[in-house]
């Protein structure tokens, strides 16, 4: 059905045969999110993020990985909730993804790092149609453990590039709304 | 004095266009269509010039060249010899034959013509 | 010549003839293959046809019999076996040769059709197991030789060739008439004088009637080349020693021949001369032999022997001799030349990067702990890994005269295709900037020649009812400007004609009808997605089509581009470019916590930020500085809109250029200089505007690189259109 599942069963042999998928978890805004192990390349502990200026806030900023520079996306604010607070356990989750072929690394600011859970593959059911609070094109499919359903993320889609590049928000800096509303800000002060 | 040559060659055409190259450069021409012809030709008459193909029926240039060379009358005649370029062999025959002269085929008209200025003016 | 077409005839007629023939030989070979009469009647056949061709100047013709000719001596020679294979093949050839003969006889001046000529290639292939390419070359190359031009008439000097001819005993026997080559000698020139002489050592006793014993000395004027001189006495080779002495005008051309030899490659004394016509291959030979002949004796030097044998003039040979060996220095020192593979040049320069990036962080330690006898050591090693890079980044520095160069060609062959008269001026073209930026500017840069080509100059009609020479021009230059490289193309054509710029922007949606726009305002409109101005695209190119794609390819370089024009005057299109991709000199400041690199090089100064001294326009953000109206961004409130403004005690300006434009930044702290390693920041900010790239500081940091053009466009906006008019002028 999904392409990137298909794509998956080549690299891995052993996830074939046993009919079984390894998937990362972590919470983001008190929720509970996995994506596959094949996608994470490394976690990574938070050093200082730089704020890239006139993005929008799910681009949290940019970090210095061994000398190369490495956009942090805030997983919490791309999924449409509030940006993330920065704790003891929060992490950078480092992955892959395919644009223009090209691979760009980007990391995925979560709030904590949970496990590596093995879902049978009869366990992982099709995203649902409507409802959900979350885009259904990012869900890859729902995954069920004991009687809970956990959400696994297609971070080809969540992490689009041709999306996240967008910056959408970079019109406000173009027009002359915002300089009205610094002058004004200014001019009040 | 209108200088004489003669051409001897297989080809109706080469030797026609020859011969009209030659007449209206001003010379006097005869024609020969191979060896055997053109010693037949040789009767005396005053000859200039001999220009000769190498490859032909009957008797080839070669042949005809030492035949000419044996002749009184036209030992001293120079003559040029229409070689091809592969023909290195056939050249140094040819010029142990007698003939000092060549223009390589494929030639055009002005070539030859230069060529035969060289020996004999018009 | 006349009365052509009769022999045109006979050849037809002859031609069908011995093709007849042919095939009738080759049938019989099929069950007799060593029938002798048979192989040569086939022989003759592409011999004569070749022959005959040839003389009507049939080329094709000539090319492809000569290839059968070839195959057919060599099976006469027994060289070549003839089989049931080749006998077909030959057929073949019979067929094809009837048919290109056909074609050449009923269109006398057109090429074969590609039919015939694919036809042509393939069974030449099947006749050698060869391309025919390489032969082809040759014998153009041989008739190119044939046309020598002679300016027989045109010989004014006094200098004169002395020709010395000594004919040898059997000249006469040979056929060859002295007199008859002295007659010829005239048609290339003048004959001033002929000495005649007779060897000194000769009895008459022994003297035959038949014997040739005379030598001749003509003094000789013409125009005309040593290797055509020597041809006239082509055929006396064999018999007649034969010496031409150039002269003395000659010897002053070749000596200016000499001096612009080209120092490409070291070449022998005899192929220098042969190359300036000085020269021939025959006087070479003969030279050469006797040098090897003479086994015994010290082997004397080509150049003497030239000059002791009368060949050539002893100025000549010194002249040569000093421009062989200058060659010889220049070729030594072309061999200190070593190719490097450039991907091994970018991981240098990228170690030197993370060089650059340590040696910062160790500065930092070093301040950090106090520690001040390392100091002068780190300091000392800090110019070190300066001068490393320097020399680093120098190593891909290119000269863009090359790039330049090419569009020549390009402009010469699609100025034909428009029927326009078009020439192309270039200017600085040794202007430097690194290889990986050249190589990417040459698809923006061909796009927007052709655009000059194609809609700025006008057809040679157009120009001159415009009152304008028929002839266009379009410039390319190029120069260095703080720390940029400034390309600029420029056409003398009809301009670009705003209203109907704006005219189309409107009609595409992307300005509003009743929007006010300046002149530069309209004509970046251009670089907008879909705009063209020409109502019909031609298939070169449709201004405006991939006008977009020009500006993003320039703005990925980090550079920019902008257009100026006249209507029916002209269009100047300036591109930006920075010299390198890796590593400049930044200036460090800090604005909210947040620290940012500003290109060194559009530094103009830094000033304290002095509201009492200075007419500070908060609402319009301006600053009058020094009388100059210069609109300014408060970094730190710009770039963190959503958070609340700290009273700082003290801000510094920082007034930035790029090009012709000046805006000021005002930042809280100064950290003055440092080396900054240019990181991409990858495909997601692609978009963004503002930010040129960034840079790992010493404490592993990232810090931003600003994009100054990009920061003063925003300042500059957020001053109203009056003010900014005012500020254009």
């Amino acid at each position: 059905m999904n392409p990137l599942i298909h794509k998956k069963d080549h690299k891995t042999e052993l996830a074939t045969q046993d009919q079984l998928r390894q998937y990362l978890t972590f919470q983001v805004d008190n929720e509970h999110l996995a994506i596959s192990i094949l996608d994470v390349k490394e976690i990574i502990e938070i050093n200082t993020i730089t704020h890239v200026p006139m993005t929008p806030a799910y681009i949290r900023g940019v970090i210095n990985l061994r000398g190369n520079v490495v956009p942090i996306i805030d997983l919490s604010a791309r999924l449409g909730r509030q940006s993330s607070e920065i704790s003891k356990r929060s992490c950078i989750v480092l992955v892959q993804v395919d644009y223009k072929d090209d691979i760009q690394l980007l990391g995925m600011l979560v709030d904590a790092v949970e496990e590596i859970l093995e879902i049978p593959e009869s366990n992982i059911l099709p995203p649902p149609d409507f409802g959900g609070e979350i885009r259904t094109d990012f869900i890859q499919g729902m995954g069920r453990v004991g009687e809970e359903f956990i959400i696994l993320l297609d971070i080809n889609n969540v992490l689009s590039i041709k999306e996240l590049s967008q910056l959408k928000q970079m019109a406000d800096y173009e027009g002359s709304d915002h300089a009205n509303r610094e002058a004004g800000y200014i001019a009040s002060k | 004095m209108t200088k004489t040559i003669l051409i001897v060659d297989d080809s109706t055409s080469m030797r026609q266009v020859i011969s009209i190259a030659l007449k209206d450069s001003g010379y006097e021409v005869i024609e020969a269509c191979n060896g055997q012809d053109a010693l037949n030709k040789l009767t005396g008459i005053k000859i200039h010039l001999i220009v000769c193909d190498i490859n032909m029926p009957v008797m080839d240039g070669i042949t005809f060249v030492k035949s000419a060379k044996q002749l009184d009358h036209y030992r001293f005649t120079p003559i040029i010899m229409l070689t091809t370029e592969m023909a290195d062999e056939k050249k140094q025959a040819a010029r142990d034959a007698g003939a000092k002269a060549w223009v390589t085929k494929p030639f055009k008209p002005p070539i030859l013509l230069s060529a035969i200025a060289k020996l004999v003016l018009p | 010549m006349s009365d052509i077409n009769p022999a045109l005839e006979t050849f037809a007629q002859e031609v069908d003839e011995l093709l007849t023939a042919m095939e009738d030989a080759l049938l019989v070979l099929e069950a007799t293959p060593d029938d002798v009469d048979c192989i040569n009647s086939i022989f003759r056949a592409m011999h004569t046809i070749k022959g005959s061709a040839g003389l009507f100047g049939f080329d094709e013709v000539v090319a492809f019999t000569h290839e059968a000719e070839t195959l057919l001596d060599k099976v006469r020679n027994n060289e070549h076996l003839i089989d049931a294979q080749l006998i077909a093949v030959l057929l073949a050839c019979k067929d094809h040769t009837a048919q290109i003969i056909q074609h050449v006889l009923s269109n006398e001046d057109e090429p074969l059709p590609i039919a015939l000529q694919q036809q042509s290639e393939a069974l030449i292939t099947q006749l050698t197991g060869t391309s025919p390419v390489a032969k082809n070359m040759t014998s153009t190359q041989e008739n190119k030789a044939d046309h020598v031009e002679v300016d027989v008439n045109t010989s004014d000097s006094s200098d004169n060739w002395i020709i010395s001819l000594a004919f040898k005993q059997n000249a006469l026997r040979n056929g060859m008439d002295p007199l008859s080559f002295i007659r010829y000698l005239q048609t290339l020139g003048k004959i001033i004088d002929v000495i005649v002489s007779m060897p000194t050592s000769l009895r008459m006793e022994e003297m035959e009637p038949e014997d040739c014993f005379l030598n001749f000395k003509i003094v000789f004027n013409s125009r005309a080349d040593k290797k055509t001189i020597e041809e006239v006495f082509e055929f006396a080779e064999d018999d007649c020693n034969i010496i031409i002495l150039p002269p003395h005008s000659r010897q002053e051309h070749y000596l200016q021949l000499l001096e612009h030899f080209p120092e490409d490659q070291l070449k022998r004394l005899g192929e220098m001369l042969i190359e300036i016509g000085a020269l021939t291959e025959k006087e070479l030979d003969c030279v050469l032999k006797e040098q090897g002949s003479d086994h015994n004796a010290i082997i004397k030097p080509v150049g003497e022997m030239l000059i002791a044998k009368n060949i050539l003039q002893q100025p000549v040979i010194v002249q040569a001799l000093i421009k062989q060996e200058a060659i010889k220095q220049k070729i030594n020192k072309e061999a200190n030349y070593i190719r490097v593979d450039a991907a091994k040049l970018g991981y240098l320069i990228n170690l030197v990067g993370e060089l650059v990036i340590s040696d910062a962080a160790i500065r930092l330690i070093v301040d950090k702990h106090g520690l001040s006898d390392v100091n002068n050591v780190v300091g000392a090693m800090s110019h070190l890994v300066e001068e490393i890079r320097d020399t680093a980044l120098q190593l891909r520095m290119v000269q863009i005269g090359e790039t330049f160069t090419r569009f020549q060609r390009v402009v010469h062959d699609v100025s034909k295709e428009l029927g326009k008269q078009i020439q192309l001026q270039i200017t600085g073209g040794e202007a430097e900037l690194d290889k990986t930026i050249v190589e990417k500017i040459n698809d923006p840069l061909t796009h927007l020649i052709r655009n000059s080509l194609d809609h700025g100059i006008e057809t040679p009609e157009e120009r001159i009812q415009a009152g304008k020479p028929e002839k266009g021009i379009i410039q390319l230059n190029a120069y260095h400007d703080s720390g940029h490289i400034v390309i600029q193309i420029s056409d003398d054509g009809k301009g670009i004609d705003s209203e109907k710029i704006v005219a189309k922007a409107i009609s595409k949606g992307l300005v509003k009808p009743d929007q006010i726009l300046s002149q530069t305002e309209i004509y970046n409109l251009i670089f907008e997605p879909g705009l063209s101005t020409k109502e019909e695209a031609s298939n070169l190119s449709g201004r405006g089509v991939g006008m977009d794609v020009v500006k993003r390819n320039i703005e990925a370089l980090r550079g920019s581009v902008s257009v100026d024009s006249e209507l029916g005057l002209g269009t100047t299109v300036t591109i930006y470019l920075p010299l390198t991709l890796a590593i400049i000199d930044g200036f460090m400041v800090e604005a909210q916590k947040e620290r940012y690199i500003i290109p060194l090089n559009m530094v103009e100064e830094c000033v304290e930020m002095n509201s009492t001294e200075w007419k500070i326009d908060h609402v319009q953000h301006y600053v009058n500085l020094r009388g100059q109206v210069l609109p300014y961004l408060r970094l730190g409130d710009f770039f963190h809109n959503n958070k609340k403004h700290q009273a700082t005690q003290r801000e510094s300006l920082v007034v930035v250029r790029f090009g012709e434009e000046k805006a000021g930044f005002v930042v809280d702290e100064l950290h003055g200089e440092n080396q900054t390693v240019i990181k991409p920041l990858g495909m997601l900010f692609e978009n963004l505007k503002g930010i040129g790239g960034a840079t790992v500081l010493g404490s592993g940091d990232v810090a931003l690189i600003l994009d100054v053009q990009g920061l003063i466009q925003y300042a500059k906006k957020r001053v109203s259109p009056t003010l900014a008019l005012s500020m254009t002028d």
